[in-house]
């Protein structure tokens, strides 16, 4: 009794100052077992340690994060985890192969460029910069072309403006942040993500389903958390330039400095351009608009013994100039052209603090700060719409455990105060809000099962209290095989104007909604994660559904009548399925394939029916196949895409006859790119859309845009053809501290 | 789409022709972590006359596939030793040697 009393408290000191632990487990064919001896390092930090006799390894959380950890054992193949801040608690079981299972192969670690954190309590997809690579051009809302979960879709023809949708699901469902922080809210969160480049960005983790309460109560249909280069390691030089065949040309430049021990800044600044007009389909209209993009990111970083901090800035201009080639001005009477003109400015300023508590790693203090300050200006023909958002955000969190790092919590107070002023022609919807907020979030750690229960009250001052819970729970069936389970409530305020601006580019009313209202989901899901071995090589099949149900919703009923759009709130009458599968192989060692597949079926009631959402198509599918030489200086990516067919709203003819054809094509979408690698340089050259297919006339009364029936917004499949693209990028890497 | 199907023909054309009188070597180094690895493959990749390199952390070895009319084995070995590792009989450059990574030298630790 003694000793299991000294082993307990031995146990808890254990746990009390290891903060990052588990057991090495090497298996093969027939049989597992605690490896002695494995060798773990970590490749920023440069920990360095072996597991005991009982497999076991524990080390404290370094501080520069995400680090790499590397477990290697002689005879076994060697493995990697990413290790990041939501790790500091976790209790790895690490299971390393035998070299015998693959004698042939001389086994070498491959990073996966996307990958599905096993180890996280939610299901977290991660695009890597790898990944984003494969996809050069160029901002975020175009990286998501080898993603399945996430779908990018043409709002208009009119403006060039892409949205992103998850589960079917507007892109204003899911929640940006960038490093945990609230990114892109409010008159961005439609659009937001065309103003990051993807090269700011290291990696993107998805979360599909609610997240967690400590990041707020917006994320309705998924999260998205953009992880850009850290001032510690960003490159010292880097430089990238773009263009495409159409003229658009693109450059980047970041660099990093290390300031002293302590301190480091990165700054990043980005410009685009296209001044050509195309015209490919000839109705008259710009293909493509015109306009320019410039965007700075400036980032400072300090590292001490008791706190971390970093601030910075972010600022960036946008103008997108569309509508009929000859149009010069919208002063009336100029020309008569139709313009489409979208002008946004903004500024974020952000910052983080972290303390820590000496001797009690587990137990930290972090706030987060955000301000930001954002016009945008837009005009389709004759309407306009101008809106204003100030916004001041701070969230403090208090991470604790409750005896032993078995139970985890972690506290919080957040308050947001938003200005929003927002005028379409003759409506308007001006707002102060403040909300200021609590949550409590608990996380159970067993071995095989780990459980978070978390919830939030936001105190709304023009609705009221909301409350959201949330449960993420996650089952290790076997050392290949996970279970996951989400549900949750999440809300937002939606700003109907700005969130379907596009629909602006058509000769129909709004007719704007009786009251604004929170809306309110309820997402429920789960997953399936299965690694299996296929012809002796690593692979891995994921099957995800989820399903969302709106206590309500501000939908947008384009079915009331052909003349008016209708924005009104819906009481339980709309939700969403989505079920994806995705398998990934490699059937050569310089080849992965991937296939993904994913059926949404999205309804609500629109004009009294419950009927399918308009623009979603209900099946998408496609392939990946990536290849990288063996000496890792050649890699080709192609990608063919394949979107099913979608309702398309019923829509009045120029004749003043209505539309017959209702449903959209089945398109396919093709891309490829070769990219080879040179010590400091990389080249690329690609294309898009290489199947050349174009939706016929995407603009319904092109020759009458200032008609009641002109309509841009029924466009469901690209408008230009095959585009062809090169660039480069160059690269003084950052230097790593060789002690 | 014919314009990729030959490009990417064309592409794995290259690959294979490429193949063409190179010689496929093992070679053991005292390479110990992924770090090692990154290093080693990260100079040879872009050495003339190899067509690539790739170390096996846990065996230590180094496979080289090379043209033995534009490179010889013997100064591969002694790029390698140049890194600060040893490669077969060619020991390790003391100074490259010295200055790797703690976790880079021999042990590991």
């Amino acid at each position: 009794m003694k000793y299991i009393l000294l082993f307990f408290v031995l146990w808890i000191q254990f746990n009390s100052t290891a903060q990052v632990r588990g057991v090495v487990f090497g298996s093969d064919t027939t049989k597992q077992n605690k490896l002695y001896g494995a060798r773990i390092e970590t490749t920023v930090s440069k920990i360095q340690l072996r597991t005991d006799e009982e497999g076991r390894f524990e080390f404290i959380l370094p501080k520069e994060l995400p680090d790499t950890l590397i477990f290697s054992a002689r005879g076994y193949i060697s493995d990697t985890l990413i290790l990041d801040i939501d790790d500091r608690f976790s209790n790895f079981k690490i299971v390393l192969y035998s070299a015998l299972l693959l004698p042939e192969v001389i086994a070498s670690y491959k990073k996966d460029s996307k990958s599905v954190s096993k180890l996280k309590t939610l299901l977290v997809e991660e695009i890597s910069s790898d990944e984003l690579r494969k996809a050069a051009c160029c901002n975020l809302s175009e990286s998501f072309e080898t993603n399945a979960s996430v779908d990018v879709s043409m709002s208009d023809a009119v403006s060039g403006a892409k949205q992103i949708q998850m589960m079917g699901l507007s892109g204003v469902y899911t929640q940006i942040q960038f490093e945990n922080i609230p990114y892109l809210r409010g008159l961005e969160s439609a659009f937001g993500l065309n103003s990051i480049p993807g090269t700011w960005v290291n990696a993107i983790q998805i979360t599909k389903g609610t997240g967690s309460v400590v990041n707020g109560y917006e994320s309705m249909a998924g999260l998205i958390n953009l992880d850009l280069h850290k001032p510690f390691e960003t490159d010292q030089f880097f430089m990238n330039g773009y263009v495409n065949h159409f003229g658009r040309s693109e450059l980047n430049v970041h660099t990093g400095i290390q300031l002293s021990e302590k301190w480091s800044t990165s700054i990043f600044a980005h410009g685009s351009t296209l001044n050509n007009s195309i015209d490919q389909n000839k109705d008259g209209f710009k293909d493509v608009p015109t306009g320019y993009n410039s965007a700075i990111f400036n980032r400072w970083h300090y590292q001490g013994d008791k706190m971390e901090a970093q601030f910075g800035v972010n600022a960036y201009v946008d103008e997108k100039l569309g509508g009929q080639t000859g149009f010069r001005s919208f002063e009336p009477g100029i020309n008569g052209k139709y313009g489409v003109m979208n002008h946004t400015e903004s500024i974020n300023l952000f910052a983080k603090t972290g303390f820590f508590f000496k001797g009690k790693p587990y137990r930290s203090i972090g706030i987060l700060y955000n301000a930001k300050y954002q016009t945008t200006n837009a005009q389709f023909g004759l309407r306009k719409f101008n809106g204003l958002e100030k916004r001041g955000y701070i969230n403090a969190i208090y991470d604790d455990i409750i005896g032993s790092t078995i139970h985890k919590t972690r506290v919080g107070l957040s308050a947001t105060a938003v200005q929003f002023e927002q005028q379409q022609d003759s409506l308007s919807d001006d707002r102060l809000e403040l909300v200021p907020g609590a949550f409590g979030e608990y996380t159970y750690t067993g071995v095989r099962f780990i459980n978070v229960l978390g919830a939030r009250l936001d105190y709304h001052n023009l609705f009221g209290p909301v409350f959201s819970p949330r449960v993420h729970s996650k089952y290790t069936l076997t050392e290949l095989t996970d279970l996951r389970f989400t549900a949750g409530r999440g809300w937002r305020v939606p700003n109907y104007m700005i969130d379907n601006l596009s629909l602006l580019a058509t000769g129909r009313q709004w007719v704007s909604p009786l009251e604004i209202k929170p809306e309110i989901s309820w997402n429920i899901g789960g997953s399936f994660v299965q690694e299996f071995k296929l012809i002796k090589k690593k692979a891995s099949l994921v099957v995800d559904y989820y399903y969302t149900y709106f206590e309500n919703q501000l939908i947008v009923d384009r079915d009331v009548n052909l003349n008016q759009i209708v924005f009104r709130n819906l009481s339980n009458n709309s939700y969403s399925n989505s079920l994806q599968a995705e398998l990934s192989l490699s059937p050569l060692k310089v080849l992965d394939v991937r296939f993904a597949y994913k059926y949404l079926d999205v309804k609500a009631i629109y004009n009294n029916d419950l009927q399918t959402k308009v623009m979603v198509p209900n099946h998408r599918g496609f392939v990946n196949i990536a290849y990288k030489s063996r000496n890792k200086r050649w890699m080709v990516d192609f990608t063919t895409s394949v979107f099913g067919s979608s309702r398309l709203p019923i829509t009045e003819l120029p004749d003043l006859s209505v539309t017959t054809i209702n449903r959209s094509e089945i398109y396919p979408m093709i891309s490829a790119q070769i990219t080879h690698v040179y010590k400091r340089f990389d080249f690329y050259i690609g294309g898009e859309n290489l199947g050349n297919y174009t939706q016929k006339s995407p603009i319904i009364d092109a020759q009458n845009p200032f008609s009641t029936t002109f309509d841009a917004t029924r466009v469901w499949a690209p408008i230009v053809g095959t585009m062809i693209y090169g660039g480069f990028r160059f690269t003084i890497p950052h230097v790593e501290d060789e002690n | 789409m014919k314009v990729i199907i030959s490009v990417m023909f064309l592409f794995f054309a290259m690959t294979v022709f490429g193949q063409k009188g190179t010689e496929e070597i093992k070679i053991k180094t005292t390479a110990e972590c992924n770090s090692c690895k990154e290093r080693i493959e990260g100079k040879l990749n872009y050495t003339k006359g190899i067509r690539f390199a790739e170390l096996d952390v846990p065996t230590k070895v180094l496979t080289v596939s090379y043209s033995p009319s534009k490179i010889s084995l013997k100064e591969i070995k002694e790029l390698v030793a140049g890194i600060g590792y040893d490669a077969d009989e060619v020991k390790a450059e003391k100074k490259a040697y010295n200055a790797l990574p703690e976790c880079c030298k021999v042990g590991g630790m």
